[in-house]
């Protein structure tokens, strides 16, 4: 059964708007153009709930070269609860998304894990699906043609273990919308789409950024064009303008991979942040260091001195990291839940996941210290500087820099310090499932402590967690180009191939021909997509849309600029007109008392620290995380969405946004009255978040309650929303156990009754 | 702490028409603000003031009062610039828009203060002891502080002005639980040392010379701090405070009832125990059911533990299906029976026509209620009970739970040990019993809601974990007890006119801190409140600050409402007429112990997630005095603002809207349509 799907596929470039018939076919099993049904069995029960086989679902079990598809009988349900993904299904998995295939014969109780073309001695009766978002997604075969379901799990092993990069379907994909798109292309649009996320890929993203952040002493070099220097490096990097390109030519060669070490930012105060690989040769290694740090002190307004940091040695390595992950997934979402409710914090202590989260953090805010404090260059430095350094580098500048908590600055910050400085994705995520070794999940580590940030400041960050856990979620959909390589060059490399292959016009832009996972409007509605915008950061930017109006209220922008020390002003201009400098917390230091000193032997970073924290944050200035145990938390969204025991119904932080959100839209509504009756004047215009939608559009997923509409959250909101647990997680062990049995001795604490109305 | 707290509400709070309320006095001490990063925002600052009361009086003084030592004198001014160091808020940019003091209103009502020659803000009332010269306290974060000490009948109060910012320790007397000398032998000869180990999970200490105080401090305050046993009258007797609202009224258990829909055919309002004879630590007023003699109650009486009868503690507005609460039944070893007392139940039962079953659930361990059995008392037996059934819940008792909230306070105070903080959490076994609670109130709940049965709950003698079920359940089912007022009620009725012992639980004024009748059930109520409010953070009229100060005056001994075990002794000791009701001192300011988020969830009932997953340390209450653990910046504080725009906003258009109907009819009506759709929103606003 292949549905051309030529319609649907248009209709989701357009954005937003989609044809009636996408919610038809969702059901019916919606095929890609190019995606092949490779093998299919009927009268699959898929199980929804461990209780019981009531709410089971009946259908058709699917592996294509792009997914496994589940098609249940009956008409599903509209579960209003659930972000609804454009081009995923709700019983939908990708390929890329398969941890693990598990089949199991009750009967014989025997069970194996399938990996590329292996052969199966029994006939399953169960097949379970661990998935790398965390779902365990099980069907039973009870009912099943025994042959057809032992070919149809062959086929998903198989499927989930490419040979080669080329034959993830997003190749297919992205070359057939293509071209069907190229017709409905008008010409004179902007070429990438109106994607404002910056790609790092041209050196005007680099010039911007350099300018934005004031750092007039650095330049783009571009040595490194068509890859010639280095392998792993992007085209375009920028350097400190005392160093010529003969000189970096030179010293490359002593470099992991001829890296040439990599500006990342500058701090107002004229410090920067450059990130460097280890130094190959250690006779040479000193007097390389010596020129480079020459080389940056010189860029530095103040020649302030260089701090290398040696990361190897002070974080977790990325086979710790891996190896706590699995710990902390097999506590939350595999183990049975009852026993992994005894001695909870035990566990996750011991998994380590969340010692991992502060290590990082508390690297990151001693860099903080480092640039913001001390006034001081910092070279994070890293063997290869492809793992530890992407975390640290871009958890500095998201602390430092708030134009990085924005959603487009956010975005910028992953492809500069991620994608373009050659994070091995492929690699990392492991999408060939090729190597075990080298998979470790550094981007959800970052992701987990952009979401501890998070946490403590809640207005600090335009977007929210559930953005963020959508954005996890892409790594596994391997339709964007975002999570899909290793370096920039192997990118290019196979994007030429792709272009070859699919007849795209020589000299066509990546970026439109295989877009990033950037633009959203590939995956989500508009209407989804307000899920993404955080009403406290929305709500304050409103107020300052009013500025001059409502003075009371205003984002805390302060020009720090008086105390700021070298950097004129003219050299901090933003990016975009009149957008504001860099806030600056500035130089706290020299306000300060000298004969202030409370504790004894306190270093200076220890003072820097109490004094930050002395002082009220201020959630758009210099942003520094708690880093004591009890305010590094579990990322229960992200870890806990599956999981059907652990969902409050009617509860969770949801209940607090939906709230926010609600009167974030009542005020933007309010201020579309007034200035309705004010008729147009220039402070009405410009609205703060540049991603958002115009301004007659709601940024709101809630919107303003009217008389009709009580204000009592909706009855659907749960701690998972906008996800759903139900068929998402079902552990295989747990036959009939109530939730209840988990407690000490005591035998059920909920009558089937409400577990009865709960499970709808 | 800490000036620097209540002085930061200062200049929060302070406009330009209202005096600081923060300067003279403290915060409650926590930590010691010259100590360390610590916390900076406004509810973290209104958090620790509301620890003491006295620092929420200190708005009246007036700022030019005389002989003011120069720093106390400019505090309100430095504040402003950031300079002080600690436990100061400036929002973001709040010293900007002058509407932000609303965000922290002054506490208005308290009481002139009297300032004392020495500084020492002083409640209508209290009355300086004794004041000794350099002594040092010695602070488990920063070192030692050398500075004055003074003591009055209801606080401690230590300033120091050695070091740039002005230092206070304030400790309410109430609040210890035991003195103790200490070696400080590194200070010298003749001095001594003292640790106030207190009941809210603090220990500071201090060191002093002997040879300069005429009076002993331990003497001294050993007397105030443990009046009763030097037959001296609780502070709450000497407080002369006049706040606007009488909380004595909060609760009137006819009222009470008739919102329920009592009486009704089968339950009556009785006021058989209003000389308290029937039983003595029950309340006056009580709901039985209506088919019942008096002589048959007197014998039922007889059959449980300290005559706590069954008797009706709230009833389902739609199954009718009720909660009655009462003590054990006296079987004994030799399994007697009382035939009034299964007829009693029987009763219950059918007042329920919805279901023929009754559920009693007894709190207790079924290996504890079977052991019961040897002490004569014991527990229903399903064959002499038809149609009961019996569940244990399988609570462990007062002392388990004692120990378990000791070992706690050795995890959180002074220091915390980071890299083991989770697993000595899960040691001290406290979210354990947390879950055990939430999980038999949740049964108690779904018992009624879904069920639509009755239920029974009992412990031993039913003023313990009998309080805590029945409260929890009737938080979960009835929307009403989740405001602000109704919480009230539920102390007032389940707890305090019940008879759960407070003076025995809590200790107020006794120095026998080693009776093994103190534990700390009613903390462990708040905290599972506090628990449910987490999880359903829209749901509750009140904020986490008004659960802090609860139990802050649980201890201080400023208030009349949790002192004595019973309404009986209340009434015979005066206590309403002699003393001030916290509820007086909370309705008085409602708007900062209300919660922004607050929509009213009438009619759902909300069942918490009882998953180790979900239950967490409430850190903000019992590890607040380690400065290390400032408090992330609430939401509710991003909140607040965006009403106060909202309000802004609409005001603004309501102006123009008026503006333009005068000018132009026609135009008028075109707007009027939209905006009323949005200023007709019921979004509950507190600005």
């Amino acid at each position: 059964m292949v549905l051309d799907r030529k319609k649907v596929a248009c209709s989701l470039q357009v954005g937003g708007k989609f044809l009636p018939q996408v919610e038809e076919f969702k059901y019916l099993g919606v095929l890609f153009t190019r995606e092949i049904v490779v093998n299919e069995v009927n009268f699959v029960r898929k199980c929804i709930s461990a209780e019981s086989s009531q709410d089971d679902l009946w259908g058709k079990l699917i592996c294509t070269n792009f997914k496994v598809s589940f098609i249940p009988q009956d008409a599903p349900t509209k579960q209003k609860s659930k972000l609804s993904h454009l081009l995923l299904g709700e019983h939908d998995i990708p390929l890329t998304c398969l941890e693990q295939v598990v089949t199991v014969n009750d009967t014989k109780g025997k069970k194996k894990v399938l990996g590329s073309n292996q052969k199966l001695k029994f006939n399953p009766t169960e097949l379970i699906l661990y998935c790398k978002d965390l779902r365990i997604i099980r069907f039973c075969f009870d009912e099943a043609g025994p042959e057809s379901a032992k070919k149809v799990c062959l086929a998903i092993a198989h499927y989930s273990h490419p040979a080669d990069l080329q034959l993830l379907f997003g190749f297919e994909y992205q070359g057939r919308r293509y071209h069907e798109f190229k017709g409905e292309q008008v010409n004179g649009s902007s070429p990438r789409g109106g994607l404002q996320t910056p790609i790092f890929d041209r050196p005007s993203d680099w010039d911007r950024e350099i300018k934005r952040t004031g750092a007039s002493e650095w330049r783009v070099c571009s040595i490194n064009e068509g890859y010639a220097i280095s392998q792993s490096l992007p085209e375009y990097v920028v350097v400190p303008v005392s160093l010529a390109d003969q000189d970096l030519k030179k010293y490359s060669i002593f470099f992991t991979d001829q890296r040439i070490p990599l500006w990342c930012w500058n701090h107002p105060n004229g410090s920067a942040l450059v990130r460097m690989t280890s130094i190959n040769d250690p006779l040479q290694q000193k007097k390389i260091d010596q020129r480079i740090f020459t080389a940056i002190t010189k860029s530095h307004p103040q020649r302030s001195e260089v701090i290398k940091s040696d990361l190897d040695k002070c974080l977790p390595t990325i086979l710790d990291i891996q190896c706590a992950f699995v710990k902390i997934r097999q506590i939350c979402v595999i183990d049975p839940f009852e026993e992994s409710e005894e001695r909870w914090l035990t566990s996750i202590e011991n998994s380590r996941w969340l010692e991992y989260v502060r290590a990082f953090l508390k690297q990151s805010a001693e860099t903080v210290y480092l640039l913001d404090g001390k006034n001081a260059s910092v070279i994070l430095q890293e063997e290869e500087d492809r793992d530890l350094c992407c975390v640290v580098s871009s958890l500095v500048q998201l602390m430092l820099d708030p134009h990085y908590r924005s959603l487009i600055g956010f975005q910028g910050l992953v492809q500069k310090e991620w994608v373009m400085a050659g994070h091995r994705f492929l690699d990392r995520c492991n999408h060939l499932k090729k190597n075990d070794k080298v998979e470790s999940p550094l981007f959800i580590l970052f992701l987990d402590c952009v979401w501890q940030m998070m946490n403590q400041y809640p207005a600090a960050f335009e977007f929210t967690e559930a953005y963020l856990t959508v954005l996890s979620d892409s790594m596994w959909i391997p339709l964007f180009s975002t999570f899909l390589f290793n370096s920039p060059k192997q990118r290019a490399q196979h994007l030429m191939d792709f272009a070859k292959n699919k007849a795209i016009p020589q000299g066509e832009d990546q970026v439109v021909f295989f877009p990033p996972v950037w633009n959203w409007s590939q995956q989500f509605s508009t209407k989804d997509q307000t899920l993404f915008n955080n009403p406290m950061y929305v709500g304050k930017g409103a107020a300052c849309v009013q500025n001059g109006e409502v003075k009371s209220f205003r984002r805390t922008k302060k020009n720090y600029s008086s105390t700021l020390r070298g950097t004129p002003s003219s050299m901090r201009n933003g990016l975009r007109g009149g957008e504001e400098t860099l806030p600056r917390r500035g130089s706290l230091m020299s306000e300060l008392k000298p004969d202030f000193s409370v504790v004894k032997d306190e270093s200076p970073s220890e003072r820097f620290f109490r004094d930050w924290f002395s002082r009220p944050a201020d959630q758009q200035g210099v942003l520094i995380p708690l880093l004591i145990p009890s305010h590094v938390v579990l990322w229960k969204l992200f870890f806990l969405r599956w999981v059907p025991e652990a969902c409050i119904h009617k509860g969770g932080p949801v209940t607090a946004y939906h709230k926010l959100s609600q009167l974030v839209d009542e005020i933007e509504l309010l201020q579309i009255h007034l200035r309705r009756y004010k008729g147009p004047s220039p402070c009405s215009t410009p609205l703060p978040s540049p991603s958002g939608p115009p301004s007659d559009q709601r940024r709101m997923y809630f919107k303003a309650s009217s008389p009709n509409d009580p204000p009592t959250p909706p009855e659907y909101l749960t701690s998972s929303f906008p996800f759903t647990p139900v068929g998402n997680l079902c552990r295989r062990s747990i036959h009939g156990t109530p939730i209840s049995k988990f407690l000490n001795g005591a035998r059920i604490w909920l009558s089937t009754e409400t577990l009865a109305n709960d499970t709808v | 702490m800490e000036k620097q707290a209540g002085a930061a509400g200062a200049a929060d709070g302070a406009g330009p028409n209202r005096k600081p309320w923060g300067s003279p006095t403290s915060g409650p001490a926590a930590g010691d603000s010259l100590d360390s990063p610590t916390g900076s925002h406004v509810e973290w600052c209104k958090q620790l003031i509301a620890a003491t009361i006295s620092s929420q009086i200190s708005g009246t003084v007036p700022p030019d009062i005389g002989n003011r030592d120069i720093k106390a004198g400019r505090r309100p001014d430095f504040l402003q610039d950031s300079q002080d160091e600690m436990h100061c808020y400036h929002g973001e940019g709040d010293s900007e828009h002058p509407s932000n003091a609303s965000n922290l209103p002054a506490l208005r009502y308290g009481a002139q203060v009297r300032m004392a020659q020495n500084q020492v803000p002083l409640l209508p009332g209290e009355t300086i002891q004794t004041t000794v010269e350099d002594v040092m306290y010695i602070c488990p974060f920063s070192g030692l502080v050398n500075g004055t000490l003074t003591i009055t009948d209801y606080k401690l109060y230590f300033t120091s002005v050695e070091r740039e910012s002005p230092f206070i320790l304030d400790v309410n007397l109430g609040v210890i639980s035991r003195l103790e000398t200490i070696s400080v032998s590194n200070q010298g000869e003749n001095t001594k040392g003292l640790e106030l180990v207190c009941k809210d999970m603090r220990s500071p200490r201090f060191a002093y010379k002997t040879e300069k105080s005429h009076l002993d401090v331990v003497e001294v305050l050993a007397k105030h701090a443990f009046p009763l046993s030097h037959s001296l009258p609780l502070f709450a007797f000497l407080y002369k405070e006049q706040f606007p609202v009488d909380g004595w009224k909060v609760y009137d258990p006819v009222a009470e009832y008739r919102r329920q829909g009592l009486p009704n055919e089968s339950w009556t309002i009785s006021k058989m125990n209003s000389t308290y004879e029937l039983c003595d630590t029950y309340p006056s007023i009580l709901v039985i059911p209506t088919n019942i003699t008096d002589e048959d109650i007197k014998r039922v009486a007889v059959f449980r533990a300290k005559h706590r009868i069954p008797v009706l503690s709230w009833i389902h507005p739609e199954s009718q299906a009720t909660i009655v609460r009462c003590s054990q039944p006296l079987v004994g070893p030799s399994d007697r029976r009382c035939k009034e007392d299964e007829r009693f139940l029987q009763i219950i039962m059918d007042a329920n026509a919805q279901s023929h079953k009754l559920t009693i659930f007894d709190a207790r361990q079924s290996s504890v209620a079977v052991t019961n059995k040897a002490k004569d008392g014991g527990f229903e037996s399903e064959s002499f009970y038809p149609n009961v059934e019996l569940n244990f819940l399988e609570i462990p008792n007062i002392h388990v739970m004692r120990e378990s909230l000791r070992k706690m306070k050795d995890v959180v105070y002074p220091t915390i040990d980071e890299a083991h903080w989770h697993s000595a959490i899960d040691l001290t076994h406290w979210l354990e019993y947390i879950r055990l609670l939430l999980a038999g109130a949740a049964k108690i709940a779904d018992k009624l809601e879904s069920g639509k049965t009755s239920v029974v709950v009992h412990c031993s003698d039913g003023w313990d974990r009998t309080a805590q079920l029945t409260s929890l359940a009737m938080l979960m089912l009835d929307s009403h007890y989740r405001t602000l007022r109704g919480f009230q009620v539920l102390v007032e009725k389940e707890w305090i006119s019940f008879g759960h012992k407070f003076a025995a639980r809590v200790g107020h004024g006794d120095e026998n801190h080693a009776n093994s009748e103190r534990s700390p059930l009613f903390v462990q109520f708040i905290d599972c409140v506090w628990q449910m409010t987490r999880q359903f953070p829209a749901a509750f009229e009140f904020n986490e600050l008004f659960l802090i100060t609860v139990l802050d005056h649980l201890y201080s001994c400023l208030f009349g409402t949790f002192l004595y075990n019973s309404e009986q002794e209340r009434t015979a000791k005066e206590v309403q007429p002699k003393t001030m009701s916290l509820w007086s001192y909370i309705n008085s300011q409602p708007e900062d112990f209300t919660n922004p988020f607050y929509v009213d969830y009438e009619h759902h009932v909300l069942y918490p997630l009882v998953s180790s997953r979900h239950l967490e340390l409430w850190s903000s209450y019992y590890a607040r005095w380690n400065p290390r653990m400032r408090p992330q910046v609430p939401v509710h504080q991003t909140l607040k603002e965006l009403l106060i725009l909202r309000a802004e906003l609409q005001r603004r258009v309501e102006e123009l809207q008026r503006e333009a109907s005068s000018h132009s009819l026609s135009s008028s009506s075109e707007h009027s349509t939209s905006p009323s759709h949005t200023t007709g929103t019921p979004l509950h606003s507190v600005v």
